[in-house]
């Protein structure tokens, strides 16, 4: 554990100098495409590693032995698997992501009750104001390939949690398992995306069609975007 | 919670019915109830043993790994014979309530009515209400005897007594708390009632009990599912836990961990469990995970977080004070945060409430409260400070009268006004508390972190005070804290200044002395003074003045100013009395004055010097008094070695010391010093008196000598050291030992030996004076080998340990030799030189040149003829000299084959010798002289010693009649030989060298053949100068036959 201090450290380090320019971003969005993808891979990669959040989580609720991760693996929440979201159009995929970071930062918001102050899990306030860097990001990306965040389709998500045998309010056993799989599953999600975002840029299994640049020409002979596309809230609905 | 004031009472209980029993109360409750807990065990399980029931506080807690019921059952003991007389007792106590009725009046009945079971499954907590029915009076004491049964109605856990004042239509409440969480088992409940007043007659019995009531939270467990209580219970650290396992029908063997740690169960039934946890602790405020694996059916994961409460402390050091009589600002320490994850437990809250107020505030802070003032009048107060979280309460008091709590704000206001370069006032305000509040203001003054002055002041509202006794030109800082001056609390925080005071014109002369030695006819003067300390010279120096004043003329002072920090200065004079004042001299003014006077013999006093042997703490330093009236007296030292530029030092004595010990920081080991006495006049004239030198700590020698060795003959050499410098040394030198190796040494007398390894000898020899630096070591073998060693020694040893040095005595014969081959040598080298300051001459006279047979006037004769014959007729030749030796002129004829001519024309009265007795003795021999060169042919001519045939050839020769002419023509002669002769020169025959004597002399041969003759020689030629030819030179040419002739006759 200490041996990942350093890392977790560099990890933080990386992370706020990413998301500072982004936070720039968020006042004005960029113009270049490629720019704005490459951060958003690399904001994916960073925030799609267990050892920004979950490790963490799973260090502080003592979910350490390994019949506890286990079941924090065993049945993902409820996010769209990579196949889902590789199947996607690069519209409909950057409203999921979108739709999809507005859940997770809300839910992360619900975690700060499991603690008994916020600064014993500074991570988790970390994490929410990555979540909201993508997403803005995501939707700066959006405007610029002249993609409105259309209203994604409810992609096939994975069974949720079962439901309550007894009562309909979680123990609190269970809820620590509950947000561990969150976690794991958000930090999953969030590789994916990654993998398809670089898919995006090596341009090999996306079709000329979709290229962003391709977009960006044709966007540029198009009308200028409505105002509430320029909105940075979207009219999605959340997949459930 | 259990009601306080619980009593333990021991009754008496037999069989399945059970006696009635009276409980005696002994306290109140706030319900006006008070209860009396029973456990005992009746019904379809009756205890092994008749006994007594034991009445026991708060629930029952099982051991580890006993059924409830088991618990009960032992703890319900028989005891035969307490019984026994417990039941007389009871019965006498109901006889006697019997008599009470009868007397006060009618008894009733009291009985419990509207029973109403609730449960709390959280706490794991049943609640009951009920009234009392068939209450005739307004009010009435009774006592409620209630019974808990578990699992089944027989097997009763808990049995309590309580006791209540009963009105009519009151409501009645009672709760108790299971062990075991109440989704897991069935519990059951009645209850009974008896009036228990002293005011009426006691009741005859119990009243009948009401029916059971059936206590369970019912859950359904599906038959994949394992639930797992308490859920979000919450507890102690240090309990004691029972955690339930409900199976579904499909779940069997389960087993689960306590995070890591395997926990182990007990079965109840065949669908529930029980794991008991002893003395849980605190692991982490987000909860301890119970986590538990069904071997078979499922793969889910089920679990139960145990929320572990650290134990909340009291609250230390509580105290409450106020700064303005408007405020009380109360503090403690808070203990740890009890404060849980997920919302079971928030940090623990602190309450404050002052008992004369009424008044209740919670705290916003852990560890202080702010209570404002709100009455003016209330000087005492009455805290308790009470804190409380989920689990308990904890509570201290304080109780305090106001005016005794003050603690005052910082003084305002400071201010420090300099009246001098030596005082200052300082003035300051405080917070005024009212007329008849007075606080004690302490005042203190530092100077570079010391406090050198405290005063304690007493203020109203204002205070000022004088500080005096301060230095000039220094830094301090005042500083002042108050405090209630009626009741002492806490003083307040300090405020300071800082202020410096003036400077002040130096109070203390300057200490100076002088160091005074000839120079070039004058007197040099070095003064030298020690800086003024801070408290001396009240400011900083800026420059120190000094006045030169001639004493014995009266002439114009000359003065000198030289700047701080330079602490010297020297003077050039002429050797007269001078009288000389130094002044320091700051911004504020000048010192007094010192004087110093120097007189006509300062510098030139001769005064021996004594050694002293100093300390490491110093040296003593004693002399002897020369006049009675000295005015003092110093004592000055130097670095031996520094000479008069050194860093002086001295230190001035009062007239009637006569010894002083000097000690100095700077003493070093091995280092010498120089000490001077001078006697003070009363007019400040300095006088030597005494010269001592010395080391704190000798050391030895650091060198050895340079050794030159001298004077080395074959038996002797001395050794010298003349340039070693002894004084240099970090010890008084004492001598020298001189060590002398070899081997078969024989050691002089006063030589000191020692064998070596190796068959060598070591000599040792002791100088004792180390004045003495040479010596010569004798009786030395001749060409030997010896070593030796000079070292230095003082009172701390001897020189370092070096190399011998090797010295070779010389051979005695070679001296010898010596003495003659250098004297024989210098007269070889006078001769060579003067050969060759000669050698002209010596070449000329021993090895003239050989002549040159090409530039014989012959061959141009030759020539000139153009003779077909290679061979010289005697005609052709022009003899030069024929010079017969031998008398027997015959033979000589037949000597030559042209003899006749010879001995014809050969002039032989010129050399005519006296004839020989012997006759067959001289051997006649013929030269031939060629004389072309010689110059003493032409004297050999003025001699008669030409031949006549140069007569006959005047047309060659007539011009040659003197020898000049004689020369030009030969010279000409062979210049022109030497010209012709190359074609020519294979078949020239050079005859006038030698002639044979063996073919002519036949005489000879027939008388003395068997004798080798040897009579012929070839005479050198030389061109030899006429004038350098010495007389006897010229003689020997007739005695040159001479001596020949006798060596032939040998």
């Amino acid at each position: 554990m200490q041996a990942q201090l350093p890392q977790r450290t560099l990890l933080s380090f990386a992370l706020s100098v990413l998301f500072l320019s982004m936070a720039r971003a968020t006042r004005g969005c960029s113009n270049s495409s490629q720019q704005l993808l490459s951060q958003l891979q690399s904001q994916a990669n960073i925030t799609g590693d267990t050892r920004s959040l979950l490790e963490p989580y799973v260090r502080l609720q003592n979910l350490n032995p390994s019949t506890l991760r286990e079941g924090c693996h065993r049945q993902p929440a409820a996010f769209p698997s990579e196949d889902a979201l590789r199947a996607l159009s690069k519209p409909h995929f950057l409203s999921t992501v979108y739709v999809t970071l507005g859940r997770v930062r809300h839910q992360l918001g619900t975690l700060r009750q499991q603690f008994v102050k916020t600064q014993d899990f500074p991570e988790l306030e970390r994490a929410r104001q990555n979540t909201q860097g993508i997403r803005n990001n995501v939707y700066c990306l959006a405007r610029l390939l002249h993609h409105p965040l259309e209203t994604p389709e409810p992609t096939q998500a994975e069974p949720t949690r079962p439901s309550r045998p007894t009562t309909t309010t979680p123990s609190i056993f269970q809820a620590k398992i509950d947000s561990c799989r969150f976690l794991w599953g958000y930090h999953r999600f969030m590789g994916s995306v990654g993998r398809v975002l670089r898919e995006w840029g090596d341009g090999s299994s996306r079709s000329r069609r979709h290229s962003p640049l391709r977009a960006r020409r044709k966007g540029a002979r198009r009308n200028r975007p409505s105002a509430s596309s320029r909105s940075p809230a979207p009219r999605v609905q959340v997949p459930r | 919670m259990q009601p306080q004031g619980e009593v333990k009472t021991i009754f008496q209980k037999s069989g399945q019915e059970r006696s009635d029993a009276i409980l005696r109360r002994e306290s109140k409750l706030a319900l006006g109830g008070q209860r009396t807990q029973l456990i005992h065990s009746r019904g379809a399980e009756p205890p092994p043993h008749a006994g007594t029931d034991v009445l026991t506080r708060g629930p029952a807690r099982p051991k580890t790994g006993r059924a409830p019921e088991q618990v009960a059952r032992r703890i319900v003991r028989p005891m035969a014979l307490s019984a026994v007389l417990h039941q007389a007792f009871l019965l006498a106590v109901l006889f006697l309530r019997a008599s009470q009725s009868e007397v006060l009046g009618e008894s009733f009945q009291l009985t419990p009515a509207g029973l109403t079971v609730s449960l709390q499954p959280k706490l794991q907590q049943v609640n009951l209400q009920w009234t009392a029915a068939g209450l005739t009076h307004q009010e009435v004491n009774g006592v409620f005897q209630i019974e808990i049964s578990r699992i089944k109605k027989s097997n009763i856990i808990w049995v309590e007594n309580y006791n209540a004042t009963v009105k009519q239509n009151q409501t009645l409440h009672w709760h108790w708390k299971s062990d075991i969480p109440l989704e897991c088992v069935t519990h059951f409940v009645r209850i009974r009632a008896m009036v228990d007043d002293v005011r009426y007659p006691p009741q005859s019995s119990w009243s009948s009990w009401s029916p059971w009531r059936e206590v369970r939270e019912h859950v359904s467990v599906k038959p994949d599912t394992l639930l797992i209580y308490p859920e979000k219970k919450l507890f102690e650290e240090g309990s004691n836990v029972t955690i339930c396992l409900m199976y579904g029908q499909n779940m069997n063997n389960v087993s689960c961990k306590l995070q890591e740690e395997p926990i182990h169960g007990e079965q109840l039934d065949s669908h529930v469990s029980l794991m008991k946890l002893n003395n849980v602790a605190f692991l982490s405020s987000t909860g301890t995970n119970i986590n538990c694996q069904v071997m078979r059916g499922t793969k889910k994961t089920f679990g139960d977080v145990l929320f572990v409460s650290k134990v909340l402390e009291e609250p230390k050091n509580f105290s409450c004070e106020t700064q303005d009589f408007k405020t009380l600002k109360c503090s403690w320490e808070p203990g740890v945060d009890t404060a849980l994850a997920w919302s079971q437990q928030h940090s623990q809250s602190y309450t404050l409430y002052e008992s004369f107020s009424g008044r209740r505030e919670l705290s916003n802070h852990r560890n202080s409260h702010n209570w404002q003032i709100t009455e003016k009048s209330q000087e005492t107060y009455n805290f308790t400070l009470t804190t409380e979280n989920n689990l308990r309460k904890r509570s201290v008091n304080l109780i305090f009268n106001l005016t005794h709590r003050v603690h005052p704000k910082a003084p305002q206001d400071v201010t420090i006004e300099t009246i001098s370069a030596t005082k200052a006032n300082m003035t300051w305000k405080v917070q005024t508390y009212g007329d008849k509040y007075t606080l004690l203001c302490q005042v203190e003054l530092q100077h570079e972190g010391e406090v050198i002055y405290e005063h304690n002041v007493s203020v109203h509202m204002s205070a000022n005070q004088l500080l005096s006794d301060l230095e000039p030109d220094t830094k301090y800082k005042a500083r002042v804290r108050c405090a209630g001056a009626n009741r002492f609390w806490k003083w307040s925080d300090w405020a300071q200044e800082t202020f410096s005071t003036p400077e002040a014109a130096p109070s203390q002369p300057l200490d100076v002395w002088r160091q005074v030695w000839p120079e070039n006819g004058t007197n040099a003067v070095a003064l030298f003074w020690k800086p003024l300390s801070n408290s001396q010279a009240n400011g900083k120096i800026k420059f120190y003045n000094i006045v030169v004043e001639n004493q014995d003329k009266p002439t114009k002072p000359e003065h000198y100013s030289i700047r701080a920090p330079s602490t010297v200065i020297k003077l050039n004079l002429d050797r007269r009395p001078y009288k000389i004042n130094i002044t320091a001299n700051n911004s504020a003014g000048a010192s007094p004055e010192s004087v110093m006077v120097i007189s006509n013999d300062s510098g030139h006093e001769e005064v021996w010097e004594k050694r002293i042997h100093g300390t490491k703490d110093g040296f003593r330093i004693s002399w002897e008094p020369v006049s009675g009236d000295a005015l003092g007296y110093v004592v000055d030292w130097c670095e031996h070695s520094r000479g008069q530029y050194c860093n002086l030092q001295w230190e001035k004595l009062g007239p009637n010391i006569t010894s002083t010990i000097i000690t100095s920081d700077t003493f070093e080991p091995g280092v010498r010093y120089d000490f001077r006495v001078f006697e003070l006049s009363m007019q400040q004239n300095a006088r030597l008196i005494e010269r001592q030198t010395g080391y704190t700590q000798e050391l030895a020698p650091l060198e050895n000598p340079n050794v030159e060795i001298k004077n080395l003959t074959s038996n002797s050499f001395v050794l010298s050291w003349q340039n070693y410098s002894s004084d240099s040394q970090p010890g008084f030198i004492k001598g020298y030992s001189v060590y002398l190796k070899s081997k078969e040494l024989q050691c002089h007398q006063n030589w000191e030996r020692h064998l070596l390894p190796g068959d060598s000898v070591l000599c040792i020899y002791d100088i004792n004076d180390p004045e003495k630096k040479t010596l010569t070591v004798e009786n030395l073998q001749p060409e030997s080998l010896y070593e030796f060693l000079v070292t230095p020694y003082n009172s701390a040893g001897q020189g370092p340990n070096e190399t011998f040095t090797k010295v070779r005595t010389t051979d005695e014969r070679s001296f010898m030799l010596l003495q003659i081959i250098l004297p024989m040598t210098f007269c070889v080298l006078l001769l060579i030189t003067l050969c060759y300051w000669k050698s002209q001459w010596v070449k000329e006279t021993c090895f003239p040149d050989i002549p040159n047979p090409y530039k014989s006037s012959i061959l141009s004769l030759i020539k000139s003829k153009k003779s077909p014959h290679l061979i010289m007729s005697v005609k052709d030749c022009i003899p030069d000299i024929l010079e017969v030796i031998n008398k027997a002129e015959g033979s000589k004829t037949q000597c030559v084959d042209s003899g006749k001519l010879h001995t014809e024309d050969a002039p032989t009265k010129s050399l005519s010798m006296p004839p020989e007795k012997d006759s067959s003795g001289p051997v006649p021999c013929v030269f031939f002289e060629n004389f072309t060169y010689d110059q003493t042919a032409f004297d050999s001519v003025s001699r008669g010693l030409i031949p006549e045939p140069l007569k006959d050839i005047p047309h060659q020769l007539g011009l040659l009649a003197t020898p000049d002419k004689l020369l030009n023509v030969l010279e000409k002669d062979y210049m022109k030989s030497l010209v012709e002769s190359p074609t020519e020169e294979t078949s020239l025959i050079y005859v006038s060298q030698l002639a044979s004597p063996i073919c002519g002399d036949k005489d000879r041969l027939a008388t003395n053949p068997s004798l080798p003759v040897h009579c012929s020689q070839y005479k050198r030629q030389m061109a030899v100068p006429g004038s350098l030819i010495p007389p006897s030179l010229k003689e020997n040419n007739s005695l040159t036959s001479t001596i020949l002739l006798g060596q032939d006759e040998q």
